[in-house]
């Protein structure tokens, strides 16, 4: 680093630390954001120069569903091992929040004490941010259909990554999701090293493919791909009957392989860190330690314990996140032990405006298993709406469950603790800005 | 009595909640105990059978997925699809599917792509840079007959409800506009028009599930299509709506205009 840079380097990071400081003792925020916008006008390559100080490597992690989980698994798992790791864990996932983690960990003349350094990173931001700063690793998790008056579509971002990834050198390693065929498709076009993850575990095959799905369309040629079988959305075992393309190999047995939390979704997310933690040579012995200790991030699968009863809070911010969630809760309302969930719909930016994709999520599934459902949130009534359009029956003559409308998020969650005994589990399935107004509800305090 | 809805390539169009509309009239038939029945209109399915539906519903694509649409969309299928709508049968055309009824769609990249040419109009994308027409969509809706058919169900001026997100404008010609815009973009943001009407169907840059919000629309809808079916008038058993006329007002109170419209 030449001389000047390093002073700029220094005044910039200066910088940013002081605003940082402001703006958490004025309560003005988390200052997440607005320390990464100040620094970076002074300094335009202050991300290139961040990463290259990361003694071991970045690694991004990219996909629509899954990517705070997976972090937080690599992170435990890294730093079990006694290193020391950067992680965006705010969940800001912008170029502005990239830099404002790292910052974090940088001393007053801009030194980065790191050995490695995991960011979350925007759908959309992938492509800007890999002009010109070069990862260590690249895991892409899945792409699913998210929020599409903010992100585009899913055919686009693919190409828009593959376009962005190529031109990279041999010294990054990527990490993909063999069950998603428009990321295979990607990987198999790559020149650099290429490792996947995946199921190979029929006997979680869904009896049909749900409705929420994009790409069960050959991504080269187009043909309507052949499925053995579909472990959620369009992830599963496949192959093009036109033009060949078929699923990669995967490195790991995931028969063999320990999983987090609940659900087929965090067996991905457990994969995908392992693999990748194993690819840095840590041993799968303590890989599997850190699983089975492992903690969910807030509101991901977390387990809260309210007035004695259990609460599980499970962020659902999309069709296919919800279709997977429901399916995690109805195995355990089968158990009997969970008679009450509650439903929180919010529409402000974080969610998406647009609340029309409930009606791509397979709530007739939810309904089927009756009990109580409780429904709350910005759009409470759209909510409601889809849950009494999930029965054949006209409302008067249903009888196996109990739809409890409140708008009023605090009454919503007191009506739904009533409905839960001390024996059972209340689940709770919000959008994201509802996640954070329950958690704040619940445990009393804010967290972003 | 039996209703079969087809629904247009419902793997390639439901990018939006478009199946909302299906499971709407759907399920407002199985609650009247009319019997229904859903048939997909896929790229495997013969023009024989777009003859056995009574409702078309069609919802919106991804690029890749129009494309793929509209060359699927021609020859004897497209002949099938436009004697059905030329005679009366009632459709729902949401999102995306309008720019298939009209002359043709020219994409901010790439070729201009012919539609059915069924519609009098027009769809452009203004450009890469252009800003989409995104948000709540409110709009009267004022064609004929429709206008004066719901405002006999329902009592009072049809208001429609819903939500909009396309980059492509459409500009009507010898068509009428379903409605007027109160609050939203609509077409083309530039005129105030909502949506095309032609014989009994209608075409609207909003979104899939515009029929649970607004059920007046679905009965239409499946009144037109037994009345078609069984050449009779066809009284509809009334269904509790509450929940409908709940997230109505909502949304209303919220755009500050439910003291508007209750006063008109």
């Amino acid at each position: 680093m030449q001389l000047l840079d390093r002073i700029r380097l220094g005044l910039a990071v200066g910088v940013a630390k002081i605003v940082t400081k402001i703006v958490r003792s004025l309560s003005l925020g988390a200052a997440s954001v607005l320390p990464g916008e100040i620094s970076r006008r002074l300094h335009p390559r202050l991300l290139p120069l961040l990463f290259e100080q990361v003694s071991k490597g970045v690694i991004l992690i990219v996909g629509t569903n899954g990517k705070t989980t997976t972090s937080l698994l690599l992170k435990q798992i890294l730093s079990d091992r006694g290193f020391a790791v950067v992680h965006n864990s705010s969940g800001a996932n912008l170029i502005n929040g990239l830099i404002t983690a790292l910052l974090n960990s940088t001393n007053l003349t801009g030194k980065l004490i790191a050995d490695y350094a995991i960011l979350e990173v925007d759908e959309n931001i992938l492509p800007l941010l890999l002009q010109d700063c070069q990862p260590k690793y690249i895991l892409a998790l899945n792409l699913f259909r998210d929020q599409l008056d903010r992100y585009g579509e899913v055919d686009t971002i693919a190409q828009r990554w593959g376009k962005a990834i190529s031109p990279l050198s041999k010294d990054t390693t990527i990490v993909l999701n063999a069950d998603d065929p428009t990321l295979c498709s990607l990987g198999q076009q790559l020149t650099q090293k290429v490792l996947y993850f995946g199921l190979n575990e029929p006997e979680l095959y869904l009896e049909e493919i749900p409705h929420a799905v994009d790409s069960i369309y050959c991504p080269s040629c187009g043909h309507l791909l052949d499925y053995k079988g579909v472990y959620l959305s369009h992830l599963g075992d496949y192959q093009c009957p036109s033009c060949g393309f078929a699923k990669s190999k995967t490195a790991l047995d995931s028969k063999e392989y320990p999983q987090i939390l609940i659900g087929v979704y965090n067996k991905y997310n457990t994969l995908a860190a392992g693999l990748l933690a194993q690819e840095m040579g840590i041993e799968t012995d303590d890989i599997f330690q850190t699983v089975k200790n492992f903690k969910a991030a807030f509101g991901r699968a977390e387990e809260l314990e309210i007035d004695r009863k259990q609460v599980r809070i499970l962020l659902s911010k999309n069709p296919v996140g919800m279709n997977e969630t429901i399916r995690a809760v109805n195995k355990i309302k089968k158990t009997g032990k969970s008679p009450t969930t509650l439903l929180v719909l919010n529409d402000r930016i974080p969610d998406g405006t647009d609340v029309s994709w409930i009606w791509d999520v397979d709530t007739e599934e939810l309904v089927k298993l009756g009990g109580n459902l409780v429904i709350s949130g910005d759009r409470t009534y759209d909510m409601a709406l889809r849950m009494t359009y999930s029965c054949e029956k006209i409302a008067t003559d249903r009888t196996n469950f109990n739809l409890i409308v409140k708008e009023n998020l605090q009454e919503a969650i007191d009506t739904a603790l009533e409905h839960t005994s001390t024996t059972e589990t209340l689940h709770i399935i919000p959008t994201y800005s509802a996640m954070l107004e329950v958690r704040e509800i619940l445990v009393g305090r804010k967290i972003l | 009595m039996k209703i079969a809805i087809g629904w247009l390539y419902p793997t390639l169009m439901s990018t939006y909640g478009d199946r909302g509309n299906v499971i709407c009239i759907q399920r407002r038939c199985q609650w009247r105990d009319i019997e229904v029945e859903v048939i997909p209109l896929k790229k495997e399915t013969t023009p024989e059978v777009f003859e056995g539906v009574d409702i078309i519903v069609g919802g919106g694509a991804q690029d890749r997925q129009q494309e793929i649409v509209m060359r699927d969309l021609q020859g004897a299928k497209a002949e099938a699809l436009k004697n059905k709508l030329d005679r009366g049968t009632p459709g729902v055309f949401t999102c995306g599917s309008p720019q298939l009824l009209g002359h043709y769609y020219e994409p901010a990249l790439g070729k201009r792509i012919d539609g059915l040419g069924l519609l009098d109009m027009v769809s452009k994308h203004p450009g890469i840079d252009a800003r989409r027409c995104i948000g709540n969509l409110v709009f009267e809706i004022t064609a004929n007959p429709i206008a004066s058919e719901l405002a006999a169900m329902v009592g009072e001026k049809p208001i429609a409800i819903g939500f909009e997100n396309h980059g492509g404008r459409t500009y009507l010609n010898d068509v009428q506009p379903l409605g007027k815009v109160i609050r939203g973009y609509g077409n083309n943001g530039e005129d105030q028009t909502a949506g095309a009407f032609y014989q009994n169907a209608i075409a609207t840059y909003s979104h899939g599930p515009l029929l649970p919000k607004n059920p007046f629309i679905a009965d239409w809808l499946i009144v037109k299509a037994l009345q078609n079916k069984y050449e009779r008038a066809i009284e509809l058993k009334a269904i509790d709506d509450s929940i409908a006329i709940a997230a109505r007002k909502a949304m209303l109170q919220r755009l500050d205009l439910f003291n508007v419209l209750a006063t008109v």
